[in-house]
């Protein structure tokens, strides 16, 4: 569904990407682990087309969307939920999920009914329907983006660190809630720090060292063989 | 001092500053004189404008207002007494019975406006972007207001009379390769590298903190200094002149030819200045003889300006780097293999 | 006494109203480019030369108006596509100095294609028309202002809060890469602001001129300055900051007109950009605390 080739991004001083090969089949979890300036991000913002490639191919469902802006690539069913989570802080939740669903506008029923979906999976925002979406907590930001995310009916999500700096709980629940997602059908490419989680839930994993791919294989593999912290240390 | 290509950049660049000084002086026509003038004292302006604004990447408009500053304070300094009681009769005691020499009086009209710039701008140097922007901006409709109202030292918005010409080409001229000089030495200096390497690079900017408050502060003083410098030579040159020669026209100007020149190095402030100045007269010439032919109906005014602007917008689409793009002409490599390897 | 009341309220509120208007036109396009448009003065000139060169026809004068508007709405969208577009992506200082030039150039031009006397604009007799209030005698136009003023501001906040425009445009403003990357399109967005902006000065223009008579082409300077404080003292990212410090600064400037002496007075200009340069250093954010905003990309 999705592949990259050989993509290479320059990205500010620390954390651009040299060399990455990577795919994504249909229905399938693909968790992307490494260490802090490892590439991840950055791959996940080249594809969402929010980075500038400087070279490679990014092809997604046959088509070239190498450069792409970020407001085609959302067109092609591609929706990002970033590391800065970016709510947008003026806005109450329900202006945010509205938002969500920019691109199909006219399709009103439609919009209301998956409105009412994302209530029902996130039951704690429909309490915070009319709040700005600056004052809710960290957790709670959370859901809300990716509710915001799956508001324009993608078929990749690109999910960026979505447990980064939540409690315990609300991480466990997060993850069930990707699951949830999964066995949905839904296709998602998910960075995490926490690589145990990550492995429990994906079918395939990606490790990135230094912008380029250190090893690859199905998640139980990497999980098994591999010594988790040299993942992190990088080797 | 200077490494071999700054030194190779430096000569450069006084060729066609000797060759207009020199070359007016010998075909003698007031009207070339006059303008070579200007053209001299506008270079001591972008080169001012440039060690800051090249270096720190931030865009100043209060440049022309540290002008008006130097203007100001070497006229009075200078007046000659009996001259000073009639254009300023409400001058301040002290003031009143002072006349120096008007070449000293320049030297303190740079130093008055970098004195100036020292002590109003330091908590202003941490801004950036738009807000640095908008307290430039601000900073020059405070001094313009100031000069405007504080009839008693400027005679307030009319025009104020009687100061000494002094200023000729060789003056402006030799002025403009001093300051060519010191706008190279501070570019080539500690500070200004600093300032440069953290100028595009936000990372460094906030590792080297406070520092780069202070960075800036000294390239704003030294670029007001200049200011300043040119602000003297200009009311020794002109005469009589009235606070509106120091607001947005001038910046406009001045602002135009570095950026057409190449904001980045001193070769683009060089080469600019004298670019549009070439156009900029030509044009106004044009504008004159078609005015004084009566060709329309009502006289032209604002053509060169219309053009120039076309020219600054046209230039940072096309060639942001102006004309000269990022490297000083020692640094060209048509010229170094000219220097070096013959 | 209570005509003096009345008076200063009146006066405070139209003026105000006035300011209000022009800071929100500034603001919107800084809010969502984090650019300040310096060619939004001209804005205000190009309505006011549309006036006067269609003070000749036939046309009623509401439809002159209309026309005023329309061609600052157009002059907006220019802005952008000349002087932001195309440098936009290169650096903010390179942005700032096209719209500076391009303010320049929208000057000189109506120097060199009308004049640089000043010109009549025809005005409706409701414009010089004054009611009685309280024994005071009020003018008309400053009844209309304050009308029109809240007229719009109304329907700008019911715009910006029920459509889904107006509700994309909010969101640019303070996370313009996820706006992005939600589908809003950037450029649309852009010019939207530029339009939008375009429209509050030709609605400035046209209450502005009420009060002057007269169409120059400096005439933008003054508006563009008193945009500036009112944003600063607002806080430069928010748009009802802009217009409450738009009311300020309108109640600030009355104020000191009714009680500062005449030899003070003249350097009120100084006093209150000195003020803004002091405001942009201490409190960045302005008087008024604004919604919280995010970084800006």
């Amino acid at each position: 569904m999705l592949k990259i080739d050989n993509l290479g991004v320059k990205y500010g001083a620390v954390s651009g990407v040299k060399k990455i090969d990577l795919l994504v089949n249909q229905g399938e979890l693909v968790a992307l682990l490494g260490a802090n300036g490892a590439g991840k991000s950055t791959t996940l913002l080249a594809v969402a087309g929010a980075l500038k490639c400087d070279q490679g191919s990014i092809v997604f469902n046959g088509q070239d969307i190498t450069l792409y802006p970020p407001e085609k690539t959302i067109r092609m069913g591609i929706a990002m939920v970033p590391e800065t989570r970016d709510v947008f802080p003026d806005l109450t939740t329900h202006e945010n999920l509205k938002l969500g669903a920019f691109i199909r506008s006219r399709d009103k029923v439609g919009i209301e009914q998956d409105l009412e979906k994302m209530y029902g999976l996130f039951p704690i925002l429909k309490d915070r329907v009319n709040q700005s979406a600056g004052t809710l907590s960290g957790g709670e930001q959370q859901q809300l983006v990716i509710a915001r995310a799956l508001m324009s009916r993608p078929k990749l999500l690109l999910l960026d660190e979505p447990s980064l700096g939540l409690a315990p709980a609300i991480v466990d629940h997060i993850f069930e809630l990707i699951l949830h997602l999964k066995n949905q059908g839904l296709t998602i490419l998910l960075v995490e720090q926490n690589a145990v989680k990550a492995l429990q839930l994906a079918d395939r994993a990606y490790v990135l060292s230094l912008g380029t791919v250190a090893t690859a294989g199905p998640a139980k593999d990497i999980a098994s063989n591999s010594d988790l912290a040299s993942i992190y240390f990088g080797n | 001092m200077f490494n071999k290509n700054t030194m190779a950049t430096f000569f450069i660049l006084i060729i066609p500053i000797v060759i207009i000084v020199i070359g007016v002086d010998l075909i003698n026509i007031r009207l070339l004189n006059r303008l070579a003038i200007i053209l001299c004292i506008n270079m001591i302006l972008v080169l001012g404008l440039q060690s800051f604004m090249g270096n720190s990447g931030i865009l100043s408009f209060a440049h022309i207002g540290f002008m008006g500053v130097g203007a100001y304070t070497s006229a009075l300094l200078a007046m000659p007494l009996r001259m000073k009681s009639m254009a300023l009769p409400d001058l301040y005691l002290m003031l009143k019975t002072i006349e120096i020499s008007p070449y000293l009086a320049i030297f303190i009209g740079g130093l008055v406006a970098a004195l100036l710039a020292a002590t109003i701008s330091y908590p202003l140097m941490r801004l950036s972007d738009a807000a640095a922007v908008i307290t430039s901006f601000a900073l020059l409709v405070v001094l313009h207001t100031v000069m405007v109202h504080w009839s008693a030292v400027t005679n307030g918005p009319r025009t104020l009379f009687g100061i000494k010409a002094i200023t000729d080409i060789y003056l402006a001229g030799g002025v403009a390769i001093v300051m060519l000089f010191l706008t190279l030495l501070y570019k080539e200096s500690r500070y200004g590298l600093l300032l440069r390497a953290v100028r595009d690079d936000q990372v460094a900017a906030s590792a080297i903190g406070a520092n780069l408050s202070k960075l800036r502060w000294i390239g704003f003083i030294i670029s007001a200094f200049m200011a300043g410098i040119a602000g003297g030579i200009w009311a020794h040159f002109i005469t009589s002149f009235s606070p509106n020669a120091f607001y947005l026209k001038e910046t406009f100007v001045i602002l135009g030819m570095l950026v057409i020149g190449g904001t980045t190095t001193v070769t683009g402030a060089v080469i600019g200045t004298i670019a549009v100045s070439v156009v900029f007269d030509g044009l106004r010439a044009i504008e004159n003889m078609i005015n004084m032919a009566q060709m329309f109906p009502k006289p032209i005014v604002g053509m060169t300006e219309v053009v120039l602007a076309i020219a600054m917008i046209a230039t940072l689409i096309l060639r942001p780097g102006g004309i000269t793009g990022s490297l000083e002409v020692g640094c060209w490599p048509s010229i170094k293999k000219r220097l070096y390897h013959r | 006494m209570i005509g003096q009341i009345i008076q200063f309220t009146i006066d405070a509120l139209s003026l105000g109203s006035l300011y209000a208007l022009m800071a929100l036109g500034l603001v919107i396009v800084y809010g969502i480019l984090k650019l300040v448009n310096f060619a939004y003065g001209e804005l205000i000139m190009v309505t006011g030369y549309t006036l006067f060169l269609l003070s000749g026809s036939p046309l009623p004068w509401i439809v002159m108006a209309g026309c005023g508007i329309l061609m600052a709405v157009f002059f907006g969208i220019l802005t952008e596509l000349i002087a932001f577009r195309p440098v936009r992506a290169k650096s903010v200082t390179a942005v700032l100095i096209t719209s500076f030039a391009f303010s320049t150039l929208l000057q000189n031009a109506a120097l060199l294609f009308i004049s640089p006397r000043s010109r009549q604009v025809p005005l409706p007799d409701l414009f010089t028309q004054s009611v009685e209030l309280a024994g005071v005698i009020i003018p008309l136009r400053n009844i209309i202002t304050i009308i029109f003023a809240v007229v719009l501001l109304i329907l700008f906040a019911l715009l910006l809060k029920k459509t889904v425009l107006g509700i994309a445009l909010r969101a640019a403003a303070s996370e313009f890469r996820m706006a992005r990357m939600l589908g809003v399109p950037a450029n649309l967005v852009i010019s939207l602001a530029f339009a939008i902006s375009g429209f509050f000065a030709g609605v400035v223009g046209i209450l502005w001129l009420g009060r002057i008579g007269v169409v120059l082409p400096t005439i933008g300077l003054e508006p563009l300055l008193i945009a500036f404080i009112a944003t600063v003292i607002g806080g430069m990212r928010s748009l009802q900051g802009a217009v409450l410090g738009g009311y300020l600064l309108a109640f600030i400037d009355i104020s000191l007109n009714y009680t500062l002496p005449q030899d003070l007075l003249q350097f009120r200009d100084a006093f209150t950009f000195s003020f803004v340069i002091l405001l942009l250093v201490l409190k960045p954010e302005g008087l008024i605390k604004g919604p919280a905003t995010g970084q800006r990309t």
